[in-house]
């Protein structure tokens, strides 16, 4: 007990450090200073630190946010939603000379790693599948329009940048999509495995498994 | 189920309000639109900024922009540039053809001036923009060229008016390059691409019409 108690500790200390570093005028100003650095480096990593703090959340505040979010429908959804929004190209440039959007842009990423951590799980594979096909293409949608435009979506970016940004999100789609493919084809194989050879004795723990 | 359903609703209704906030109702998705539907909406008085030009005398750039009487067509530039402002002095050169043209038979398009303000003072010193104007074959009565020598007031300028500039890298700048109509009240009250020349011409032509008295 004491262990765990050591370890959700120094989760948290990870996590926040992280923030704290990303959070530094001088790392903000890098990350920021290049379309896809903020879109492809500093999204990520925001998301990643919101998805390390959904790992330390105490227990009886996951009962009750899972009560909320039956199948991880709601998790899922907002962060489709979060994502829908972040990809407007205004929120890169009103992000860099409004603080506040800024603020609101940071906790959207925390959330939303948190939101598909709580929710990847209990999701299952009809619901991820739902998810993906929503936010997959629409990112394909982005990533083609920012490849293809002759002109600047954003007023604080480059448009070779812009292009290398949209060439970036294509390929990120298309892996992200591949790969969970993949993911699906391996359940459904053993899925058939397990109902095509009943031996119990041998495939007993993963009958429950998806 | 009931709670997901219920919070899953009003996500999607928190999510449709936030996009409807951003998109200004779905009409534009870069801040570039934004800008251009804002000006429309709610017109910019132009700051009280120092200038000085060739054949223009050091005065706050309201000043100059509200005499009362002509709308003017602001463009930013830089003459070091090889690119976009290249294709705005043509279209400018163009702009003052028409105008010239025009203010034989027209009383308003007596009262249209041009303006090209540089945003690299350090460098555009009044010296190289007369030099810059001459190239251009700029008719000075017509289309002035100034600069804002302070650097601090430069950027209030540019952050009063929305006009991003980055530097590319290779020693030249990238910026959102339009049409600016300035009213006779110094007021910038629409903002064109520079593919739309003719209509930003026959705007500021019908706002100084409008005002001019008969």
């Amino acid at each position: 007990m004491k262990l765990a108690q050591f370890w959700l500790k120094w989760h948290l200390a990870i996590a926040g450090l992280a923030l704290c570093l990303l959070a530094l005028p001088g790392a903000r100003l890098f990350l920021e200073a290049n379309m896809t650095r903020h879109m492809l480096v500093q999204f990520p990593l925001l998301a990643l630190i919101g998805f390390w703090f959904a790992g330390a959340l105490p227990r009886n505040w996951m009962r009750r946010l899972n009560s909320w979010n039956g199948y991880g429908i709601s998790g899922l959804f907002a962060s489709a939603l979060l994502l829908a929004l972040l990809m407007i190209p205004r929120v890169l440039d009103l992000a860099l000379v409004d603080g506040r959007i800024e603020l609101v842009k940071w906790l959207a990423l925390l959330v939303c790693g948190a939101a598909v951590r709580l929710s990847w799980q209990p999701a299952g594979l009809l619901v991820q599948g739902f998810f993906l096909g929503n936010v997959l293409p629409m990112m394909v949608v982005v990533g083609y329009l920012f490849e293809s435009s002759p002109v600047r979506l954003c007023n604080a970016y480059l448009l070779d940048d812009q292009e290398r940004l949209g060439q970036s999100l294509l390929w990120i789609a298309a892996v992200t999509g591949l790969a969970w493919l993949a993911i699906l084809v391996r359940a459904m194989m053993r899925r058939e495995a397990a109902t095509a050879l009943p031996t119990p004795s041998e495939e007993g723990p993963s009958t429950t498994y998806g | 189920m009931l709670k997901t359903a219920l919070l899953s609703a009003s996500l999607a209704v928190a999510g449709y309000a936030c996009s409807a906030w951003l998109t200004h109702d779905f009409q534009v998705w870069t801040a570039e639109g934004a800008r251009r539907l804002e000006v429309a909406l709610q017109p910019i008085a132009a700051p009280s900024v120092q200038i000085d030009g060739p054949g223009v005398t050091a005065q706050a750039l309201s000043q100059l922009l509200s005499d009362g009487q002509s709308v003017t067509l602001v463009d930013f530039v830089y003459t070091r540039c090889q690119t976009v402002c290249l294709a705005l002095g043509s279209v400018y050169q163009q702009m003052q053809t028409t105008l010239q043209a025009a203010r034989k038979t027209d009383a308003a398009a007596r009262q249209v001036r041009l303006l090209s303000i540089s945003f690299d003072g350090q460098h555009d010193n009044p010296r190289i923009l007369e030099a810059y104007a001459a190239r251009l074959g700029a008719d000075q009565l017509l289309w002035r060229f100034v600069r804002v020598p302070d650097p601090k007031e430069t950027q209030r300028l540019l952050a009063d008016f929305q006009v991003i500039v980055v530097p590319d890298g290779r020693g030249a700048f990238e910026h959102n390059a339009a049409l600016l109509v300035v009213n006779q009240h110094g007021q910038l009250v629409r903002i064109f691409d520079y593919a739309e020349q003719q209509l930003a011409l026959d705007y500021a032509r019908d706002l100084a019409n409008a005002a001019s008295p008969r």
